[in-house]
C-alpha cells in the first residue's frame, strides 16, 4: 500500500462522542485512557464488532460501516487473548486461514514462518492451556499476523502479563509493527507502554479524544489539564489561583508573574478568573531560601519519599499536596520551602481545563 | 483440658501405635460420619438391588420367595410378547413390547429433546426478553410428570383437545382423532409431550454451557472470518459438547425409567393392548397387579437397572 490514509469517524455512542481520527499507513497508532474512557469501544467500532450509531468508519476511502469484521480484514487481539481452548496452537493459528480457504500447504509454510518470528515453534501441538500467559501472549499476536490483515488491533494487550513479561513483549511488539509494517492501534490504560510504542497517541476520556499527538509533544504540551494530569508520572502538578494584573494570586503561596509564562501579546494583562498553573515534578527546583528573582511559590515539606534514583518530596501548598522530584532532598518534614520553576516549564488552563498558551520564550523577571 | 492439649494427647497417641500412615483417630472419626450416610443407601440402595438380583433367580409366590429356579425367570419375561414382541417387531405394528416401545421412546425422545434444547438454548442466548422465554420452557421441567400425562390428554382430546382443534384450523379435518388412544400413533404422541418436558431441562443445561463461553471467544471467531455457522461448527459445539454428554445420558435415563406419562395416558395396562407400555408399567403390573409375577417385576427392573447403571457410571465419572 503506498501512502493512503484510512479515516476513522466513529459516531456517537452512549461510550464514545463525535470521534475524529485519522490512521496512516504504517502508523502505530495507540489510544491511551483510564477505565471506561470508550477506548475499547473505540477499537470494537473500528473491527467491527460494534456498529457506529452516528458517523461514518472508512478505510482507505471505502465507509466500511455495513462490513462485517471479516470483509475488514483486520486483526485483533483480545485482553485475554480469546485463543480456542479445543484447538491446538497449531490450529489457532490456522484457523483464520482454513476459513479463508488457504490451502493446507500454504497454511503449513505461514504458520512456521510466524511461529518463529514469535519464537513459538516448540509449542505448536500444545493446547493454549498448557502455556504460560507470555506464550499465549505470543500465540494470540501469531493468529492475528498469520492472516497479513490490513489493520491490527489490539485491546490491552499486555495487561494480563507480569511486569517483567510485559517490558520483554513491549519491545518485541514494537520490533514486530517496524519489521511488518501494518498499521496498528492498539488500546491501553498504561501510559508508559503508550509513550514507549506509539507513533501517535490518542488521550480518550470520557467518550471523547483530549489530545492526538506524538508522544514527546504529548509529554511537552499537554492540550488541556487532564492531560496534563493523566501523562507524566508523577503527574503534573496544577497549582489553583486567580489571575488579576498578569500574575497568578496563589493565596498565601505567593504570586506568580506570568510575563514569562503567558505570551501577553495573545491575553491582556487584566485576563481574570480561575486558573491552574501545571508545573510538571521534575522541573521544580526546592530551595529552603526564598529565591532573589523568579516565581517562587512558598510550602511545607509534608513527606519526603526516597527511592533510590531519585526522591520525591510532597510539599503542602494552600492545603493543596504538590509533589517534587528532586536527585538528592536535603529537607525534613515541616521545612519552610520555595519552589522554583522556570518558566518554560509553566502551563497555564483556564478554568474548562483548556490551555491557554505557552512562551517561546524563557524570560525571567 | 485446652485444645492444645488435647492436640499433644491426640500426636502422643498417635505416635505410640508406631505406624505413622495410619491415623486411628481419624480413621474412627471417618466411619462415624459415614454411618448415617451409609446405612440409608445400604437399605434403600443397595439392599433392595440385592434383594431383587437374587431374587430374579427364584420362583415366587406372590411375594414370597419359593425355590430356585435359575434363569428361569429372565428366559420367560424376555419370551414374553409384552416385553418383546418379536412378531410385531418385524412387521413395525404397536404393540411390540415394553422394551421395544421403551428403547423407541430413546431412539426419538433423546435426540429430538436434545437438538430442541440446543436450539432454544443458542436461539434465547441473545434475545431480548430471553429470561422469560427460558423460564416459560422450563417450566415444563418442572410440572409433575403425572400432570404433564393428564394434559397431554387434554391436548389430544378429540373434542376439546388444543391439538384436534388446530389440525382442523389447518385444514387437516380428518386426522383428528383420539390420539391416546389409538394404538399405532399414541406413542409418538406420549413422546412428544416427553420431549416437552426434557427440552426445558436440556436448554436449560446448554444455555448455561453456553453462557460460560468467553463472548470474546465468538468475536474473535468473527474477527477471523467465520460466518455464524462456522462460528457454531468450530467453536460453540466443540465447547458444548461435555454438556452433550450429560444432556443425552441424563435422557436416556430419564426415559428409561419414564411411568407416570404412560400411567396417566394409558393405565397401568400402558395404552389399548399395552400398545405404548413401557418397562416401569410391565414393573408395576407384574409386581402390583394380579396375576402377581415378582420374579418377572425383578428381571424386568434389573433390565432398566443394567441399561442406565453404566451410563449413570459415565456422568458421575465425568470431570
Amino acid at each position: 500500500m503506498d501512502g493512503v490514509s484510512k479515516y476513522f469517524d466513529a459516531g456517537e455512542t452512549v461510550a464514545n462522542y463525535r470521534l475524529d481520527l485519522e490512521v496512516a499507513d504504517g502508523e502505530f497508532l495507540v489510544i491511551l485512557g483510564p477505565s471506561g474512557c470508550g477506548k475499547t469501544t473505540a477499537l470494537r467500532l473500528i473491527a467491527g464488532l460494534e456498529t457506529p450509531s452516528e458517523g461514518d468508519i472508512y478505510f482507505d476511502d471505502e465507509c466500511v460501516n455495513r462490513r462485517s469484521p471479516s470483509d475488514r480484514n483486520v486483526a485483533m487481539v483480545f485482553q485475554n487473548y480469546a485463543l480456542y481452548p479445543h484447538m491446538s496452537v497449531r490450529e489457532n493459528i490456522a484457523y483464520p486461514l482454513k476459513i479463508r480457504g488457504i490451502p493446507p500447504d500454504e497454511r503449513d509454510r505461514r504458520i512456521e514462518e510466524v511461529t518463529e518470528l514469535l519464537h513459538i515453534e516448540g509449542q505448536v501441538d500444545k493446547h493454549p492451556g498448557e502455556l504460560s500467559g507470555g506464550q499465549r501472549q505470543r500465540v494470540a499476536l501469531a493468529r492475528a499476523i498469520v492472516r497479513e490483515p490490513s489493520v491490527f488491533l489490539l485491546d490491552e494487550p499486555l495487561s494480563n502479563l507480569d511486569a517483567k513479561l510485559r517490558q520483554e513483549m513491549r519491545s518485541e511488539l514494537k520490533r514486530l509493527q517496524d519489521e511488518l509494517d501494518i498499521t496498528t492501534i492498539y488500546v491501553t490504560h498504561n501510559q508508559e507502554e503508550a509513550m514507549s510504542m506509539a507513533d501517535n497517541v490518542v488521550v480518550m476520556y470520557r467518550g471523547t479524544i483530549q489530545q492526538i499527538a506524538p508522544p514527546e509533544e504529548l509529554y511537552a504540551r499537554p492540550r488541556t489539564a487532564w492531560v496534563a494530569r493523566f501523562i507524566g508520572s508523577p503527574p503534573m502538578n496544577l497549582f489553583r489561583g486567580t489571575r488579576r494584573n498578569g500574575a497568578v494570586d496563589l493565596g498565601d503561596a505567593g504570586t506568580v508573574t506570568l510575563d514569562g509564562v503567558v505570551g501577553s501579546d495573545l491575553e491582556a494583562d487584566t485576563a481574570a478568573g480561575d486558573v491552574s498553573l501545571g508545573v510538571r515534578p521534575e522541573d521544580l527546583f526546592i530551595s529552603t531560601d526564598p529565591p532573589t528573582d523568579g516565581n517562587a511559590i512558598e510550602g511545607t515539606v509534608d513527606t519526603v519519599e526516597p527511592l533510590g534514583e531519585y526522591a520525591l518530596v510532597n510539599v503542602s501548598v494552600n492545603d493543596q499536596l504538590v509533589t517534587v522530584k528532586v536527585s538528592d532532598a536535603g529537607v525534613e518534614r515541616d521545612d519552610r520551602v520555595y519552589l522554583t520553576f522556570g518558566d518554560d516549564d509553566a502551563y497555564l488552563y483556564d478554568e474548562n481545563g483548556e490551555l491557554l498558551t505557552r512562551t517561546a520564550s524563557a524570560k525571567t523577571t | 483440658m485446652s485444645l492444645r492439649d488435647h492436640i499433644d494427647g491426640l500426636e502422643g497417641g498417635h505416635d505410640s501405635t508406631g505406624d505413622p500412615a495410619f491415623d486411628r483417630e481419624k480413621a474412627i472419626a471417618l466411619a462415624v460420619f459415614l454411618v448415617p450416610g451409609m446405612t440409608l443407601f445400604g437399605i434403600f440402595s443397595v439392599g433392595p438391588i440385592v434383594y431383587s438380583a437374587v431374587g430374579s433367580f427364584f420362583s415366587w409366590d406372590a411375594f414370597t420367595m419359593q425355590s430356585f429356579v435359575g434363569l428361569d425367570n429372565w428366559f420367560r419375561t424376555f419370551r414374553d410378547p409384552l416385553i418383546v414382541h418379536w412378531e410385531n417387531i418385524r412387521q413395525y405394528r404397536f404393540p411390540m413390547g415394553a422394551l421395544t416401545q421403551n428403547l423407541l421412546w430413546v431412539v426419538l425422545h433423546v435426540p429430538i429433546s436434545t437438538l430442541l434444547g440446543l436450539g432454544m438454548a443458542l436461539l434465547f442466548a441473545d434475545l431480548r426478553g430471553r429470561r422469560i422465554l427460558r423460564s416459560m420452557v422450563f417450566l415444563g421441567f418442572t410440572v409433575p410428570t403425572i400432570v404433564i400425562g393428564l394434559v397431554l390428554l387434554f391436548v389430544y382430546d378429540p373434542q376439546a383437545g388444543v391439538f384436534n382443534e388446530l389440525l382442523r384450523v389447518v385444514g387437516q379435518g380428518q386426522l383428528v382423532r383420539n390420539w391416546t388412544q389409538s394404538p399405532q400413533v399414541a406413542i409418538y404422541a406420549l413422546v412428544a409431550g416427553g420431549i416437552w418436558v426434557q427440552t426445558g431441562f436440556n436448554m436449560l443445561l446448554y444455555s448455561s454451557a453456553l453462557s460460560a463461553i468467553d463472548p470474546s471467544l465468538i468475536e474473535s471467531a468473527k474477527v477471523d472470518g467465520a460466518g455464524p455457522y462456522r462460528r457454531f461448527r468450530d467453536i460453540i459445539w466443540p465447547l458444548v459438547k461435555p454438556v452433550t454428554a450429560v444432556v443425552v445420558i441424563m435422557g436416556i435415563i430419564w426415559v428409561m425409567r419414564v411411568f407416570d406419562i404412560v400411567y396417566a395416558a394409558g393405565g397401568t395396562a400402558g395404552g389399548p393392548n399395552h400398545s405404548y407400555s413401557v418397562l416401569g408399567i410391565e414393573v408395576y403390573r407384574a409386581a402390583f397387579e394380579p396375576p402377581i409375577d415378582y420374579g418377572k417385576a425383578m428381571v424386568v427392573a434389573l433390565v432398566q437397572l443394567l441399561i442406565v447403571a453404566p451410563l449413570a457410571a459415565y456422568i458421575a465419572r465425568m470431570n
